[in-house]
């Protein structure tokens, strides 16, 4: 272990302290997820600003295979692929932590409410209607919601809002009904407070954490969710730089400038790698799996 | 404590205690549900329907004769009970765009959307099956841990971006497959499904294969398996009826669970491959606003899943009694 540089501010090093121990209580499944994601959101702050040539603009020759002027070549429209996957990878980040954070926060109280009641007729109309949501094909659910919502981004976010609670949904319940009759809980009814409030602020914290952790594994599907839509042209629509439309335009140059549905695919498939990682990483670590 | 549609049902009709039939009668609630969502699904179009197919310069003749089409004229009681008992006579209303009746479309596509998952669900077993046993006898080796890092990166890879990696792999550099296109007729429209399937067993095998391993393993740590080992059992005879067939139930209702997943990913893999199936039809009714054929392919493959997971657990109980359907 090397020591903190001495150079470093007192609030600093505390923080770096800190760090390192989370660090070191990640095992290497984890460590490369928190890697690899560190390093698409360095690139995907650092690329665009860094670089002065336009997403949306002309910079050179179409087609261009990739050079030391253009890293990863220029597209069909002659456009530096570089900043365009590094934008693309800010929007699509961006939209996928959109789509989990609703419907986690959705699900997560829908959930409680239905973990927390004792209404028989209730429970038996729930359980069908999670199982009846969950049957649908995620992604003709999805496609379904768009047709009449809308084809753009608007559309595909209430999409992903209204499809996917129902697992949180799921998670929230089997928690909560554990911890409807703890002492905590008890102790909340005991001292005259409303049903909401015992469930807002007492139950559904404690139920939080598992959801979080099904978030992760979610962030990956949504993801893939977002770029298939839009690979399909019902999301986001070009000229916007998005790694799902990217592919679809530089499909129709598969044979002969591959390198344009490399890249954006390639970096699409890292991000999620990364969560994937991460997030099998600490699923084992809260098993107490090591190696 | 564990309360399901049958637990109340079983409580009020004695019939239901049957395991099989409980399980049934569940597949129908949820069956019906999903026609109130799918019934639903229209509702969510901000404005009027008729107006957003038909322009401002609609007549009024013209709105009405539209919103009798898509079943929203009336009241909201008085249009569910239409949908309902149209459905139930099969009828599942016209496509705006050709007029022809939603069912026959689905039935003329439907059958390359099979042949797709058959293929593909054919190649998950082939496939995961040995993965999953060698990935859990030589857990501790390199391919024990090649073969993690190599599932958790398949998983995660887009569907449509290792169909694109494929289609240049195998039908741009080595001509074994079609880089698009279809026809009819087995065996030869296997040549235009080995490379879509391939795509889909991408993000499944892994998956199944990790479930059927620490399955496995799990199954390995039990006493009858010491006992079978102590008794002399060898050869085939241990593999299967101790080891792997008790292990099997989790990959099999797994395998139910994906269904969903399948039929999911055979959308997006019909537009890559341009198989003319369901999921091309759905894609293309989504882009033309044909709002009865994309309600009708949302409840339609909701209802296959239903059913694909009922046949599932079935399976599953006679695999393993111990996992009985609750």
């Amino acid at each position: 272990m090397t020591a903190g540089s001495p150079s470093i501010a007192p609030a600093g090093r505390l923080s770096r302290v800190e760090l390192r121990r989370y660090w070191r209580q990640l095992n290497a499944e984890s460590r490369w997820g928190v890697v690899i994601l560190a390093l698409i959101l360095v690139l995907s702050v650092s690329v665009p600003l860094l670089s002065p040539n336009d997403p949306y603009g002309f910079v050179d020759q179409p087609l261009q295979p990739p050079s030391a002027a253009f890293l990863f070549g220029t597209d069909h429209l002659g456009r530096d692929l570089l900043v365009r996957v590094f934008t693309a990878a800010r929007l699509d980040i961006a939209l996928a932590i959109l789509g989990v954070s609703v419907p986690i926060l959705i699900g997560t109280f829908i959930g409680t409410l239905a973990g927390t009641t004792r209404n028989r007729i209730a429970e038996t109309v729930w359980d069908g209607l999670v199982n009846a949501l969950t049957a649908f094909p995620e992604i003709i659910l999805v496609l379904g919601i768009v047709a009449m919502v809308g084809a753009d981004i608007r559309g595909l976010l209430i999409a992903i809002w209204i499809s996917r609670w129902a697992q949180y949904a799921r998670i929230a319940r089997a928690k909560s009904l554990a911890l409807r009759d703890a002492e905590f809980v008890q102790a909340a009814q005991v001292l005259g407070y409303s049903q909401l409030r015992i469930l807002v602020r007492h139950i559904m914290p404690n139920v939080f954490s598992e959801a979080l952790a099904y978030a992760l594994s979610d962030f990956i599907f949504i993801i893939v969710i977002i770029g298939g839509l839009s690979f399909l042209g019902l999301g986001v629509t070009p000229p916007t730089p998005e790694w799902g439309a990217m592919l679809a335009e530089g499909r129709l140059y598969l044979r002969t400038e591959p390198w344009l549905i490399l890249f954006p695919g390639f970096f699409l498939s890292l991000t999620a790698i990364g969560v994937a990682l991460l997030a099998r990483g600490l699923e084992r670590i809260s098993k107490g799996e090591d190696d | 404590m564990t309360s399901s549609p049958g637990g109340l049902a079983a409580k009020t009709l004695p019939l239901l205690r049957h395991p099989v039939l409980r399980r049934l009668a569940q597949a129908f609630f949820v069956a019906f549900l999903l026609m109130v969502f799918a019934f639903l699904l229209i509702r969510l179009i901000p404005g009027d329907p008729a107006m957003i197919l038909l322009g401002d310069e609609a007549t009024e003749e013209d709105v009405i004769a539209y919103r009798k089409l898509l079943g929203i004229d009336g009241s909201i009681p008085s249009q569910f009970g239409r949908y309902v008992s149209n459905l139930v006579r099969g009828d599942f209303g016209v496509s705006i765009r050709s007029r022809e009746p939603v069912l026959s479309i689905v039935g003329k596509r439907l059958p390359v959307s099979l042949w797709l998952t058959v293929t593909t669900i054919v190649m998950t077993i082939a496939l995961a099956l040995p993965l999953g046993v060698a990935a859990a006898l030589y857990r501790r080796t390199w391919f024990g841990h090649a073969f993690q890092i190599g599932a958790s990166v398949l998983v995660a890879t887009p569907v449509f971006f290792s169909g694109l990696l494929l289609i240049l792999l195998f039908a741009v550099q080595v001509n074994l497959a079609p880089i698009a296109g279809y026809h009819a007729g087995f065996p030869a429209n296997l040549y235009y499904l080995w490379l879509p399937a391939l795509t889909i067993n991408f993000v499944l095998v892994p998956v199944l294969a990790r479930i059927l391993q620490s399955s496995i393993v799990e199954t390995s740590t039990e006493e009858f398996v010491e006992a079978a080992i102590i008794r002399g059992t060898q050869g085939w005879r241990f593999y299967w009826r101790y080891l792997l067939r008790p292990s099997l139930a989790p990959t099999i209702a797994a395998l139910g669970y994906f269904a969903a997943t399948v039929v999911s990913y055979a959308v997006i893999i019909e537009i890559i491959f341009n198989l003319p199936g369901l999921g091309m039809t759905l894609v293309d009714a989504v882009r033309n606003r044909d709002y009865p054929l994309v309600q009708g392919i949302v409840f339609l493959s909701g209802l296959l899943v239903v059913g694909l997971t009922f046949m599932a657990d079935l399976v599953n109980g006679w695999l393993d009694p111990r996992a009985q359907i609750r």
